[in-house]
């Protein structure tokens, strides 16, 4: 090595600039031939291609029905990429009927065949080229092949592999990720296997109970977001047991399920949950509780709308406008709270919803109150500040409202 | 004397190698950067990541300072974005024209309370509007500090998503550069902080309703050079910075960064002058030295179309400050340079920053004068002298042409072949004047620096309304 060196340096440097033209100007010169070379390559290959394309599609009926014998296409390399493509995007967007009978026409023409054979076989960009086919296909004969390809060493062909069989959105391929990822542990960025658990496990959300309650870690917290997304009433018992979860991941989890389920089941949880100490659980059960829509939340609303997270604070006022028919009790206690940022929130959930003018009707109409209070009230609407004295919450404007617990 | 002149020509020499071969180094590496791209896109079916349950919302922050001409096609452009969960806020910066007119009269904008904490630092905000005709959309009016950054900031407080995306209000997105920027994100969210995406020159291509009909490279001679520098910025130089976790710039124009992040830094530095620069690099060193696990990508395919100045005095303006932003970063961040603690973001891009970028202008004049010196005096032989011109002029039409075959190789948006043939005339064509131009305004810049000269004059614009092929 050092004597390439030693020589390079004899060369001195006017030599060396000499050999360093001739090198940048055949380097030119060969760029410049690639480019235009490529180019009228290209534009060759699109015109050609786009005429078979043409003609291919004047025969797609013939061609999806199987009268035009399958072996016309399937036997030239050439074709059988543009029927596939034409047959995958046809797919993508066509309704229950029509998608039936694209997947018949995949299924005897041997397209979908050739690409499990391709998925289990080949390697590399085209092992990933196939399993991404193959998710294309939702067909549930994949998802073996999907499977075995989570076991790959490539981080991108499991992540075609995981999209692929969250395409499938079947239970099979749910149970295929959770074995996997029961075995292999977490070997996929979190939010691919969230969104292929979410869009596989809809159908039968109770596949994940027995995961979530094995898993530790990272895991856990994944399987627990992914529950809460997909549970359902019929969970509700089984959600309970994660509302006092160590994991804080799990009990906001545990706090998204329960607006799914029957708010008699729910709503004393999420009251507990909406004063957890950490943040985000809590804002998981003030969602939920403005989900549920139940006028028993109100209190914890109200309580959650004096939150030090401004997102927590948000949502409650996002659950409170919602009691449309108590609008004015329910601004009358954001008042009476005397926090700034709580009434804040309030107003802009209220401009959000368009519902600003809808209160102020009801407060001019309200008989609940005397002029002095009404007034006092539409002036905070108006100016957005609160009123330098407020008179405590009464018993009777709790009673009006209906909103104790 | 002549001492000096020959320990000038051999530093400059070796300086002049020295930059050629990071150049070509990141050529290579950003040829096969984006193969390896182009692959791993196959993986990903856009409409997959739009209908993922998982994708996370986005605020898209617009500053917007006298920009009557382009705002109504700009939120235009933004409203029919490809994102599944959207919140456009734009930013009206005290603006003295009728941008906030505009922006009442198009979207039919009411007065609101929309949630403003002031977490970050901005001049005070005189109102909050919310669009009646797409909710999404949320106007912040605030009086001018005069930056940019400031802009920012306040957009910043008003953002509700985990993700914020900064665009101009002189650009256009194309409609899935969204879904591709945030391809990185969805595949590590807990690594993938900022994400840059690639902003190409928009003047002589076609718009219609705020979205590209048809790109063609623009007529003037001024123009179409600045495609070529922009393509050899983002193709080459992001793309290869990028690959080793090491991009210092994410585009002001088009980046995506986690908004929790960017408040915890307190936003942009609202007085800075290369906000850009300033944020990204601030991000390094708030996770360096916190010792966090982290990336910030480049992705090349989404793609934001902005207006490059056409005129001379505009585009030496532009580059007045961009020179000026690069020293009012790099000097303030002095302290990381070769500081292991600051990883390789201290020991390789800063120094490459301050030795091929700062003094570049510097070191370029100073070269031209002494070779030009020496070869007069006889120090250096003539015929060197012109050997080493050829091979400076060779070898830097070498790399242009490899951005322009990045391009023709990967996105390929300039489809007619008289386009390719210009753009392939003018690798040649731009290293006189243009370069020598441009040298002196990047000097210009330093020196306004030097003396305190740091305002933000404003450049001549078209507008978005007149984009149209000529």
């Amino acid at each position: 090595m050092g004597s390439i060196f030693e020589k390079l340096w004899r060369l001195g440097p006017a030599a060396f600039v000499f050999k360093a033209i001739i090198a940048a100007i055949v380097t030119d010169g060969l760029l410049l031939a690639f480019i235009f070379l490529r180019r009228s390559y290209r534009g060759r290959f699109f015109v050609r291609r786009d005429a078979r394309v043409f003609q291919l599609r004047q025969q797609w009926d013939a061609l999806i029905s199987g009268k035009l014998p399958f072996e016309r296409w399937r036997n030239k390399k050439f074709d059988l990429r543009i029927v596939e493509a034409m047959a995958l995007d046809a797919f993508e967007a066509a309704g229950p009927e029509e998608s039936a009978r694209l997947l018949k026409f995949m299924r005897t023409s041997g397209l979908i065949e050739k690409r499990i054979f391709e998925a289990q076989h080949l390697k590399s960009w085209r092992r990933m080229r196939a399993l991404v086919a193959l998710g294309r296909t939702r067909a549930p004969e994949g998802v073996p092949a999907l499977a075995e390809a989570l076991r790959d060493r490539h981080l991108e062909i499991r992540l075609a592999a995981l999209r692929g069989l969250g395409r499938t959105a079947c239970p099979q391929a749910a149970e295929e990720i959770l074995t996997w990822v029961g075995e292999w542990g977490l070997q996929v960025p979190a939010l691919p296997l969230q969104s292929a658990l979410i869009q596989c496990c809809g159908e039968r959300p109770q596949l994940l109970l027995p995961f979530v309650k094995q898993a530790e870690g990272p895991l856990r917290e994944i399987l627990g977001r992914v529950l809460g997304e997909v549970a359902t009433p019929a969970l509700g018992l089984e959600l309970l047991q994660f509302v006092g979860d160590e994991r804080e991941e799990l009990r906001a989890a545990a706090a998204r399920a329960m607006s799914q389920i029957d708010a008699g089941l729910a709503l004393d949880a999420l009251t507990e949950l909406a004063q957890d100490k950490t943040w985000f659980v809590r804002l998981r059960a003030i969602i939920g509780l403005g989900r549920l829509a139940d006028p028993r939340a109100t209190p914890t609303l109200l309580k959650g709308l004096t939150d030090s997270n401004r997102l927590v604070r948000l949502r409650a006022a996002e659950g409170l406008v919602q009691f449309r028919a108590v609008m004015v009790p329910v601004f009358e206690q954001v008042v009476q709270l005397r926090d700034r940022y709580g009434l804040h929130a309030f107003l802009t959930a209220l401009e959000n919803a368009d519902l600003r003018g809808k209160l102020e009707t009801q407060l001019q109409s309200s008989t609940s109150m005397d002029d002095e209070e009404k007034s006092n009230l539409q002036k905070v609407l108006q100016t957005g500040a609160l009123p330098r004295n407020e008179r405590p919450i009464t018993e009777e404007t709790h009673d009006s409202a209906g909103l104790r617990p | 004397m002549i001492r000096f002149l020959e320990i000038s020509n051999l530093t400059l020499f070796w300086y002049y190698l020295a930059t050629n071969l990071t150049y070509l180094a990141m050529l290579i590496i950003a040829l096969k950067t984006s193969a390896q791209h182009q692959r791993r896109l196959e993986s990903h079916r856009l409409s997959w990541v739009k209908d993922a349950p998982m994708t996370p919302p986005i605020t898209i922050i617009v500053p917007a300072h006298n920009e009557e001409a382009s705002i109504r096609v700009a939120i235009r452009n933004l409203l029919e974005l490809d994102y599944p969960e959207l919140e456009i806020i734009v930013v009206n910066d005290g603006s003295e024209d009728r941008t906030l007119e505009e922006l009442r009269e198009e979207f039919c904008l009411r007065r609101v309370r929309a949630v403003y904490i002031p977490v970050t630092k901005s001049a005070p905000v005189r109102g909050l509007y919310r669009s009646d005709v797409d909710s999404r959309l949320v106007v912040v009016d605030k009086q001018s500090a005069g930056s940019k950054a400031d802009a920012v900031n306040a957009g910043l407080n008003a953002a509700t998503s985990p993700y914020v995306c900064i665009v101009d209000a002189d650009s256009v997105l194309e409609r899935d550069a969204l879904l591709r920027i945030m391809v990185p994100v969805l595949e590590d969210p807990k690594r993938v902080v900022a994400v840059g995406g690639i902003v190409r020159v928009l003047n002589g291509s076609e718009l219609e309703n705020g979205q590209l009909q048809r790109v063609r490279l623009p007529r003037k001679s001024l123009e179409a050079i600045q495609v070529i520098e922009y393509l050899r910025a983002f193709l080459i130089g992001r793309e290869a910075w990028a690959q080793g976790n090491m991009l210092m710039i994410i585009a002001g124009a088009f980046g995506v960064f986690r908004t929790d992040l960017v408040r915890g830094i307190g936003g942009y530095r609202a007085n800075s002058m290369g906000e850009d620069l300033d944020l990204v690099a601030r991000l390094h060193r708030h996770l360096r030295e916190k010792a966090v696990d982290y990336e910030i990508r480049f992705v090349p395919d989404p793609m934001c179309w902005t207006e490059a100045p056409s005129d001379l005095r505009s585009l030496g303006r532009q580059r007045a400050r961009w020179q000026k932003g690069l020293l009012d970063v790099l000097w303030p961040n002095r302290d990381m340079l070769f500081r292991p603690r600051y990883g390789r973001i201290g020991c390789f891009a800063l120094p490459y920053l301050w030795l091929f970028e700062l003094f570049a202008p510097v070191m370029e004049t100073v070269g031209i004068m002494t070779i030009i010196l020496a070869a007069s005096l006889g120090v250096l032989s003539r015929e060197f002298f012109l050997q080493f011109l050829i091979f400076g002029y060779a070898f830097a039409t070498v790399i242009s042409m490899g951005s322009v075959l990045q391009e023709e190789i990967t996105y390929k948006r300039y489809n007619d072949w008289k386009d390719v043939v210009r753009l392939v005339s003018y690798c040649f064509l731009e290293h006189f004047p243009y370069r020598q131009m441009h040298m002196l305004w990047r000097l210009q810049g330093l020196w306004q620096y030097l003396r305190g000269d740091h305002e933000w004059k404003p450049l001549k614009r078209k507008g978005l309304a007149t984009a149209r092929v000529e």
